[in-house]
């Protein structure tokens, strides 16, 4: 019979904690031991109840779980002795120790019992604790194994970061690049492109640039900021940068300077996070464009014929759109080391035109630029395609094909702005110069650029409602204005200043005459004669006089208005010949009745009369020769 | 593009083609029209193959006119039209097995082209295998799209150098179903040539009397 009994020498785990802390069943001292103990023996009940008491006391405790079990819970008495249970634990040990002692004894005689070994695997025993041993060790081993694996890689890739640093940020760099400019490797190199080929140029510049690594510094030094692992190198003639300028300029007294403008030249914002190598190919591209825009300028110049030729010096091309004004467009491509002397300046006037030129020039050249396309659409216009099926007749054709080049073009649109410009500034001038009648200008806000209208209207201040009969529409064309009246005529005026100026005041004079005859009507006076060119009187050098003849509603008094460009307003009044001062004797008119006729006139200083404006004074002299009732 | 009104002039008594053409640029000239180059039409025929039925086989012209230079018109006598690129006498080409093109009867008309304020006259010879046969003459009225409107006009304009020879209001104008007050087309010119053209060709048989 074995018995496992273990010795209890280590606290008992009551509990473990979340946080792992274990709380021990607290060791019970000598004392609370035997008071413990001294409870469960029961010396009572057994005969032979020992008096080496404390001795098999000291045995027990170990053996005590085991007896308390198989005997059950059946003598459970509490209030009995305290030793009972101790007394009965005591005797069953020494039936069993009696059991034993003859089981020996029997066994030494070998007659009745023998005792045989019982084969015991010695691994069973053994190996459970090695092979937990062992698999415990091989598996940190492997877990080890790993783990130092993983460090040994993060290690090395550190290593490498710190070598290939450089390496890395050319690669992004040339990423970067390469989303925004057109790159191709041709052995070891890397070459892009920077000229506007794929838009369709045929500007026989390569415009290839090559992107280089840039090496040349040391990872030890602190890092510069602006410092790019990537470099481009652009072909030597377009280095610096280039703009092209466009200016009018005066010849003769009465035309008036327009200024320079510079197109192109405008630096593009360095956009944040935009490296160096992006300005310089912009640049570089910019140096490009002016540098064919000025090549396709400068070859229509040579070969297109104009009643004055085209003068192409070096890289300057001066024309002459109007006798006495002068336009040269020069190429201005300056290295980017030496600073340029002339401090360029730049009236930098309202410039609608600056933006307007440079946006031109954009289109014109991009017009000049045949697009790709398919190789059975043929050249030209879109619409040509439906020339056949709508059958256009040639004049159709023709308004759809591109005959002018760029050049021609742009004289045009110069023309044009001069004209322009120069025809708002007389408008201005005489609006400014004359306060009786009045000159407004409507300019109209949508234009072409070869065409731009105004309204001009004369009115005289305070009668706008009744004297609005001179209203022109002027078209100001490329080289000549049409003026369109609004009774119905049509005058083509030539670009010269004089002649607008001229048919502006010739204009004002009738609108004083026109005036006077929508006055009558209101006023009640009745329009004896009105012309609009007399033909008697001093000759005027600018347009013609007109002239008018009113009568009061009684008959009595006549007003006469002459108006002139030049002469001037003169006024006569007709009085009844009763109203005469000498009053002619007659034998033939006797009767009194004739006295009451319109006979003798006398003028009207107008300049010594009160009013604002003629019309008010005519206004006033009616309003004085009709009598009240 | 204006209202057009094509005309045959019978040539002249003991005059050729030439002459009488000659005399009516004078004529124009007095009037004060300026020359403003050339013009051409020309008609080409062709036979619908493969007709099941014994019936005489549909033609179809084509014809091109060098105011509209790069199209070509198609058109039925009396039937539809067709206004295409120019591309078409290629496709015509290609549909060789349905389409034959009768080579004998190319007619076209070339002439001198006179323009008189808003007016254009054409006056051209008819010739057909490179012999004069009659003269056309066509008057346009550039600044009016609808017959209707301007043809008292035109006939006034056309008295004025032709004579006894002005025609009447065109059938086209009057046989379309919309009536005289609808836009032109170009069709209208050319099916004003291709009946002139179609006269013209009849016209030889009959002093040629057997010849076909």
């Amino acid at each position: 019979m074995a018995k496992s009994c273990f010795l209890q020498l280590i606290a008992q785990v009551q509990e473990v904690s979340l946080d792992g802390l274990e709380t021990y069943v607290p060791l019970l001292s000598m004392s609370q031991n035997l008071a413990k103990l001294a409870q469960r023996i029961d010396f009572n009940q057994s005969s032979d109840s020992d008096e080496d008491g404390p001795e098999r006391e000291s045995r027990e405790p170990w053996g005590k779980p085991e007896p308390e079990e198989d005997e059950g819970t059946v003598k459970f008495q509490p209030s009995l002795w305290p030793w009972d249970s101790v007394r009965n634990n005591l005797r069953s040990a020494l039936t069993e120790m009696c059991v034993l002692h003859d089981v020996l004894s029997v066994l030494k005689d070998k007659k009745y019992m023998a005792l045989d070994p019982v084969s015991q695997d010695p691994a069973l025993t053994k190996t459970p604790q090695v092979f937990q041993l062992i698999s415990k060790k091989k598996s940190l081993a492997t877990a080890a194994q790993l783990l130092l694996k993983g460090a040994e890689k993060l290690t090395k890739s550190l290593a490498e970061n710190q070598e290939q640093r450089r390496q890395r940020d050319f690669n992004s760099e040339l990423l970067r690049l390469r989303s925004q400019w057109k790159l191709r490797k041709v052995g070891h190199k890397i070459l892009g492109d920077l000229s506007y080929r794929s838009a369709g140029s045929l500007f026989p510049h390569h415009g290839t640039f090559e992107v280089i690594k840039n090496t040349d510094i040391d990872l030890d030094k602190k890092v510069p900021d602006d410092y790019c692992p990537l470099n481009v190198q652009i072909p030597s003639d377009l280095e610096g940068s280039a703009y092209i300028k466009v200016s009018i300029q005066k010849q003769s007294a009465d035309i008036g300077d327009l200024g320079t403008v510079s197109l192109f030249r405008r630096q593009p914002k360095a956009k944040p996070g935009s490296q160096m190598w992006h300005l310089k190919l912009e640049a570089a591209q910019n140096v490009l464009l002016c540098k064919e825009i000025f090549a396709q300028l400068s070859r229509e110049a040579v070969q297109i014929k104009s009643q004055i030729p085209h003068i192409v010096v070096k890289n300057q091309i001066i024309s002459q759109p109007f006798p006495g004004l002068q336009l040269s467009i020069s190429l201005c491509h300056s290295t980017g080391e030496k600073k340029s002397q002339r401090a360029s300046p730049d009236k930098s006037k309202p410039d609608d035109h600056l933006y307007v030129l440079e946006h031109n020039l954009h289109q014109l050249i991009r017009e000049v630029h045949t697009m790709p396309h398919p190789a059975s659409s043929p050249f030209g216009h879109k619409r040509l395609r439906l020339a056949g099926p709508m059958a256009y007749d040639k004049a159709e054709i023709s308004s759809l094909q591109q005959s002018e080049g760029l050049l021609e073009k742009i004289i045009k649109q110069a023309k044009h702005i001069f004209l322009r410009s120069r025809t708002a500034r007389t408008i201005d001038s005489l609006a400014s110069r004359i306060e009786d009648p009045q000159i407004q200008a409507h300019w109209s806000n949508i234009n072409s650029v070869y065409e731009s209208s105004v309204k001009v209207l004369i009115t005289s201040q305070g009668y706008e409602q009744i004297c609005k009969s001179i209203q022109l529409q002027l078209n100001i064309g490329v080289e000549q204005i049409r003026v369109v009246h609004r009774d119905g005529r049509v005058i083509t005026l030539s670009h010269q200043e004089q002649e607008l100026q001229d048919f502006l005041l010739s204009q004002m004079s009738q609108h004083q005459v026109h005036a006077v005859q929508q006055l009558a009507k209101v006023m009640g006076w009745h329009v004896l004669s009105f012309s609009n060119h007399v033909g008697l009187g001093p000759i005027e050098s600018i347009g013609n006089a007109s002239a008018i003849t009113v009568a009061s509603p009684s008959g009595e008094h006549a007003i006469s208005v002459r108006n002139g460009p030049e002469s001037g307003c003169k006024v006569l009044v007709q009085f009844p010949r009763n109203q005469a001062k000498e009053l002619p004797k007659s034998d033939a008119v006797q009767d009194a009745r004739w006295t009451h006729l319109r006979g003798p006139y006398r003028e009207v200083h107008c300049g010594r009369m009160e009013g604002r404006n003629f019309v008010y004074k005519m206004e006033l002299l009616m309003a004085a020769l009709s009598p009240c009732p | 593009m204006g209202v057009t009104c094509v005309c045959q002039v019978p040539v002249a008594e003991g005059k050729s083609v030439q002459q009488t053409v000659d005399m009516l640029h004078k004529k124009l000239e007095q009037l004060g029209a300026i020359k403003q180059g050339n013009f051409w039409v020309d008609c080409e025929t062709y036979h619908a193959t493969g007709n099941a039925t014994g019936q005489p086989s549909k033609l179809l012209y084509v014809m091109h006119n060098s105011e509209t230079p790069l199209s070509s018109m198609a058109l039925f006598e009396g039937g539809p039209g067709l206004t295409a690129d120019a591309n078409f006498d290629v496709l015509m080409v290609k549909l060789k097995s349905h389409f034959q093109n009768a080579k004998g009867h190319k007619v076209e008309s070339r002439g001198t082209r006179y323009r008189y304020c808003d007016f254009l006259v054409k006056i051209g010879t008819v010739a057909m295998s490179s012999s004069a046969r009659g003269i056309s003459v066509e008057v346009e009225y550039c600044a009016c799209v609808i017959p209707g409107d301007c043809w008292n006009l035109m006939k006034e304009f056309m008295q004025s150098f032709l004579g006894s020879s002005t025609p009447e209001l065109p059938a086209v104008f009057t046989n379309k179903a919309e009536g005289l007050y609808t836009p032109v087309d170009c069709m209208d010119t050319m099916s004003q040539y291709l009946e002139l053209f179609g006269k013209v060709r009849k016209q030889q048989v009959l002093p040629g009397s057997g010849v076909r």
